[in-house]
């Protein structure tokens, strides 16, 4: 392959992609051989014994769960790895580059987004919340705020006449909204009052009858998300006492629990299972809650004012983004202490949003007030995947609901798209 | 043998058989003693008998040396080898007579063992074989140097000619091997270093050897040859000692006298004395000896640490300071200097018209054809005198050397980075103002922040986002200058205003962010105000409360107070509890200060005088105090005595700002001389610690509500973060440790940043200044 001179490393290639599985046979690779050479490697390999298979695919190469992405002497040498041994490499396909598709104008700065299906929800700093579809046609502009729109979710979203979804805003409420898809016409079914600040995060559960919000006043409010008689119903139930006050047809409603303990504004909350909600605070701490009995279960300290999270169901664990550069990966699951289980530094301002694959439990994807969303595995701690840049001002949301969309909102009024082909798992 | 080795002799001098002549050596010095070591015929017998016990050996030399004694005298019947021993060892005069006689015999047995000699060491003929000098150290005429010097050469010095002297052939390694086993006398053979020969020791020489090495008188066998009769014991070279004073106790006396009979007799005369003291004491001419009193025995004291206390005279000499020297004459004291030492004319008269004290020389150096024409030195008893003045009058102390290592004066900081957190990068930039910001405050959560600028407008800002949430332009009208000078948030939670000082006027401004509820509380409690006019009755006012119409479009705006004052108001600054305020008109004079109450909108001027130019004024955080900085100090005065409580003294030319600490302190105060002073107010009116960091004027300096910072900002464009931490324990002094420079403001029209403000929970800290930003770091 080489002359003789160069050193030579043994390297047994393996993969967990069934139809790029080559012989068990270790190879010897110069030392210094990079990720390309190895990818043009497999690919002989695989022409080889089978022609069908398309040359030119491109690989990456893991060692011991973590990319390879300096020579492979090097990684051996910073990993403490002796290159006398046989060296076990795990190839599987490059993930494909995302590339830009669409950005969608808003008129004032995107805060807040979150695509489902065929539709896009985007709420901004004129007070309004909009849905687009996910090709880019503006479908609805909804005035309803007082104030600029913090977050928005959609409760209700795949398939049926009426879609519902929530937003949260700087005026304190939290609106529910119905959205009649044939007559594109949409109406505000409740109103959540009980915040004494803005209310920056919402987190629907999985059955989507309950939802929490986090505001500045500190604070998490436990609402119920069930439709409107069964709302009705339920309040009355609930508070029979309090009369609920309807004005233009919308109903507020009160929170089902209050939770206390922050001393300082929730930014993000995740629902982790049926009862259990994670919340990520300016007062540098993570903390998990029981819904059930409405008590705090334990406590995880940073260092940095936490701004956003985002929980994955696949891996069942965190991820962090913190007022300064760095990204970091928590496991909810460890209760002693605030463990940080990895850190992944490349943003070169605020990380101000992050948010998991729905589909692959190795990637995610951040947004930083350095205008680039990254998208990140969590096998490369060192350098993202790949770097989309396009904004030209702070990215004030990223979101990856939709699978094939990655969709990311900024200070520069857009709200850009980038489709991602993970063919892997898109289908 | 010559007489004049015979006269040198000396009876503790070390004999050797010279085996060649076979004569006995005398020699003067060291060195000699050891060239002299020869080889001595010997036997195996007498090789067995050396290595055999000691004591026996001796035992043996001993018989022999009996019957040499014995032979002395009879000078018959001995044995060769009696003879040859005698020959050896013969220093005495009476041997001496003895020894020509029987040299002849053993030098026939000398020869022999010299043959055998020879053929060891070399083909070379033996110098000794032609040479009959005894004194040996004389055919070498090397010197006395160290003869390894000649190792490398062939030879080994120079005969009296000049000749050299070759080294006697040496074996190899092989022969010295052969030689160890076969010669049974190779233990005792030495090399003599002058000549390179091989020598056999003697007997004798081994028993003076042995006496060396056991510490003993060497030449205890020529001295006590025949006195000793006992040369094994150690007191062989002694008298034998006989002790007759000893400490033990013997039954027999030393003496045996009879005691005498007076011994028995009572003392006629002390039988006397007894009478004469016992008539005085009766008479009372004497009188007992008192017994001692217990007093005077507690009085028994002695100096415990007396050893410490050097007396005067071992002090002076342990301590002695020698007078210092005079100079040594020179060239110019000489009686026949060089001439240009001489003076000209000139020069001498110029000397004699200077001051004697003046004059660099007390003389005038003078030339003399010879010695013998110096005159007598008439000024000698003048300098002598002048001298033990100059020692008398002038006292000499020991000069004390400081040894201090410059890098132990510098105070132990701890590293920046033990002293986290503390703001290190710029995260955010709030553009949107388009004139010099020239102050900034942020709203007690944390939330929001309120920018004043020159270009006339208010700007409120959501921090986490760096979203301008509103924008508040000053009409121009009647309030001509549009600067905003400064705007203050109320730090009470409950209460949303922001005091905005504009011109002549202060405006205070609900802002309507943050919590509805408390934006519309402020609002109602500021409505539902109703003026208690017999208060203001009667008392001067000194600020034109009015307040804003909802219908008026201002209101809108957000504005509900104004404060007309008679002069520009340069500063804002509220209470802790919201509810005073206090502004700052540098050019009102006797009003230069006003604290206005918000609930009861009235305003009072707490000073009748103008002390000077008033900088800023700040309320102390806990305690009913107003601190008021004018150009030079900070006057402390009590609001509820209505007194000066405290004077601190800048040692500054122009104090700019002013912060105090949240425990109230510790203040900390910025100049336009580029300084920092550091007051903590507990220990004295000085500044405790005083930074010069800056290049430039300090314009704003803050402290941190939580965090053990303080931060400083200055027209050179930095802001400088120092960690500034203050114990509880009074013992203790502040840290006070600068922790990082920010950079990022560019300066414009030679302004840099002009106010700097902490986030009131995070360790951020917001900067803004003349390049129409304002900057987050964090």
């Amino acid at each position: 392959m080489a002359d003789e001179n160069t050193p030579h490393v043994q390297a047994k290639f393996f993969t967990k992609q069934s139809q790029y599985s080559i012989p068990d046979t270790p190879y010897s690779v110069p030392a210094a051989v990079g990720t390309s050479e190895l990818s043009s490697l497999i690919n002989q390999i695989l022409k080889g014994s089978d022609d069908s298979v398309d040359a030119g695919i491109e690989f990456d190469f893991l060692l011991d769960g973590e990319f390879l992405r300096v020579p492979l002497d090097k990684h051996l040498e910073n990993r403490g790895v002796s290159s006398e041994d046989i060296v076990e490499i795990e190839f599987v396909e490059r993930q494909p580059a995302p590339k830009p598709e669409d950005s969608l104008l808003h008129d004032d700065w995107v805060s807040c987004l979150q695509g489902c299906k065929e539709c896009i929800l985007s709420g901004s700093y004129d007070n309004t919340v909009r849905i687009w579809t996910t090709t880019g046609a503006p479908l609805l502009t909804i005035p309803g705020h007082s104030a600029p729109v913090k977050c928005v979710k959609w409760l209700s979203g795949d398939g049926g006449p009426t879609c519902r979804f929530i937003s949260g805003s700087h005026d304190q409420t939290i609106l529910i909204w119905e959205w009649h898809r044939e007559e594109n016409s949409v109406e505000c079914v409740h109103a959540c009052r009980g915040h004494a600040g803005s209310v920056d995060c919402i987190a629907i559960n999985e059955e989507r009858d309950k939802f929490v919000s986090g505001s500045w006043d500190k604070m998490l409010k436990l609402w119920s998300a069930a439709a409107v008689a069964e709302g009705d119903q339920e309040e009355q139930l609930e508070a029979p006492t309090k009369k609920q006050k309807i004005s233009k047809k919308v109903q507020t409603r009160v929170p089902v629990l209050t939770l206390s303990g922050h001393t300082e504004g929730i930014s993000a909350a995740e629902w982790l299972s049926r009862s259990e909600v994670c919340t990520a605070s300016w007062d540098h701490t993570l903390r998990l809650w029981d819904m059930e009995k409405a008590t705090q279960t334990s406590q995880m300290q940073g260092t940095k004012v936490f701004l956003d999270m985002s929980y994955s169901l696949l891996n069942r664990q965190i991820v962090t983004a913190s007022a300064d550069r760095h990204l970091r990966l928590w496991d909810p699951r460890t209760t002693d202490g605030a463990i940080v289980k990895c850190t992944y530094t490349s943003h070169n301002g605020w990380v101000s949003s992050v948010s998991w694959s729905p589909v692959n439990q190795y990637l995610f994807i951040s947004g930083s007030y350095d205008t680039v969303m990254k998208l990140w595995d969590t096998r490369s701690p060192k350098a993202p995947l790949y770097n989309m840049s396009g904004h030209e001002e702070k990215i004030l949301a990223v979101d990856w609901s939709i699978p094939s969309l990655l969709l990311s909102g900024a200070a520069d009024n857009h709200l850009k798209v980038f489709q991602y082909n993970d063919e892997k798992h898109g289908t | 043998m010559s007489s004049k080795s015979r006269s040198k002799r000396k009876p503790d001098q070390f004999d050797f058989v010279d085996k060649g002549v076979n004569d006995s050596d005398s020699s003067e010095s060291e060195e000699s003693v050891y060239s002299g070591l020869e080889e001595e015929p010997d036997t195996s017998e007498e090789d067995q008998e050396q290595s055999s016990n000691q004591s026996d050996n001796d035992s043996s030399d001993n018989d022999d040396d009996e019957d040499i004694t014995l032979d002395d005298k009879s000078g018959l019947e001995l044995s060769t080898e009696q003879r040859k021993e005698l020959s050896t060892a013969s220093d005495d005069e009476l041997n001496e007579i003895n020894d020509q006689r029987y040299t002849g015999n053993v030098k026939s047995q000398n020869r022999k063992q010299q043959k055998q000699i020879t053929v060891k060491t070399a083909d070379r003929p033996d110098e000794y074989d032609y040479d009959s000098s005894d004194e040996e150290d004389i055919r070498n005429t090397v010197g006395n140097i160290p003869l390894e010097w000649y190792r490398e050469y062939p030879h080994i010095g120079y005969d009296i000619e000049g000749n050299r002297l070759l080294k006697p052939e040496k074996g190899d390694q092989l022969d010295e091997f052969l030689n160890k086993m076969d010669n049974p006398n190779y233990w005792r053979t030495v090399t003599n270093k002058m000549t390179g020969q091989n020598v056999v020791l003697s007997k004798e020489d081994l028993g003076l050897i042995q006496n060396l090495q056991s510490s003993k008188h060497p030449d205890s066998m020529a001295e006590n040859y025949q006195s000793s009769k006992h040369p094994d014991s150690m007191a062989e070279n002694y008298q034998p000692w006989i002790d007759f004073f000893t400490h033990e106790k013997m039954i027999h006396p030393v003496t045996n006298h009879p005691q005498h009979k007076r011994s028995f007799i009572p003392s006629k005369w002390e039988k006397l004395k007894v009478g004469q003291m016992v008539h005085a004491l009766k008479m009372g001419w004497m009188k007992p000896t008192k017994a001692k009193t217990e007093e005077e025995e507690e009085e028994n004291f002695y100096m415990l640490w007396k050893e410490d206390e050097e007396s005067e005279i071992t002090r002076r000499y342990r301590a002695h300071l020698p007078a210092p020297k005079m100079p040594l004459p020179s060239h110019a004291e000489s009686y026949n200097p060089p001439p240009e030492y001489l003076l000209t004319k000139e020069e001498e008269e110029k000397w004699q018209n200077m001051e004697p004290e003046e004059r660099r020389m007390n003389f005038l150096p003078q030339k003399y054809p010879s010695l013998r024409l110096v005159p007598a030195y008439k000024r000698f008893i003048n300098e002598r005198f002048e001298r033990c003045l100059d020692l008398y009058l002038c006292p000499r102390k020991p000069k004390i050397r400081m040894n201090i290592n410059p890098e132990d004066l510098i105070p132990k900081l701890p590293k920046p980075r033990d002293l986290q957190p503390f703001p290190t990068a710029q995260a955010i930039v709030y553009r949107g103002h388009s004139d010099i910001v020239r102050t900034i405050s942020v709203d007690p959560t944390g939330q929001w922040l309120v920018s004043g600028s020159d270009d006339g407008s208010v700007r409120f800002w959501e921090v986490s986002t760096g979203r301008c949430m509103k924008s508040i332009t000053m009409e121009t009208g009647s309030l001509g200058n549009m600067c905003i000078r400064s705007v203050a948030w109320n730090p009470h939670p409950d209460v949303s205003l922001v005091a905005i000082a504009m011109g002549q006027t202060v405006i205070l401004v609900n802002p309507g962010l943050g919590d509805k509820m408390v934006t519309n509380n402020t609002d109602n409690v500021l409505h539902s105000f109703s003026p208690t006019e017999e208060e203001s009755m009667g008392k001067k006012v000194y600020a034109d409360w009015s307040s804003i119409d909802t219908s008026d479009k201002r209101f809108e705006n957000g504005f509900r107070l104004l404060l007309q004052h008679p002069k520009e108001v340069s500063q804002v600054t509220w209470h802790g509890r919201g509810d005073y305020f206090a502004s700052v008109m540098p050019k009102g004079d006797s009003m230069s200060v006003l604290i206005h109450q918000l609930s009861r909108r009235r305003s009072q001027n707490p000073f009748n005088k103008s002390k000077g130019m008033v900088q800023c004024v700040l309320f102390h955080p806990v305690r009913p105090f107003l601190f008021v900085a004018t150009q030079r100090y900070v006057r402390v005065y009590n609001l509820l005595k209505q007194e000066l409580s405290k004077k601190l003294m800048t040692n500054c030319k122009w104090v700019s700002s002013m912060a105090v600490h949240s425990g109230g302190d510790n203040i900390i105060i910025g100049s336009y001389d580029c300084r920092l002073s550091w007051f903590d107010l507990d220990v004295s009116t000085k500044p405790y610690q005083t930074l010069r960091h800056h290049k430039r004027a300090v314009r704003a300096v803050n402290y941190h509500r939580k965090y053990p910072l303080f931060a400083s900002a200055s027209d050179d464009g930095t802001v400088i973060v120092c960690h500034g931490m203050v114990y509880n324990d009074l013992l203790k002094n502040p840290l006070i440790v600068p922790v990082k420079i920010l950079k990022g403001h560019a300066i414009s029209h030679d302004l840099g940043v002009l106010d700097c403000v902490f986030h009131p929970s995070q360790p951020w800290v917001f900067s803004c200044g003349a390049d129409t930003t304002i900057r987050l770091f964090t």
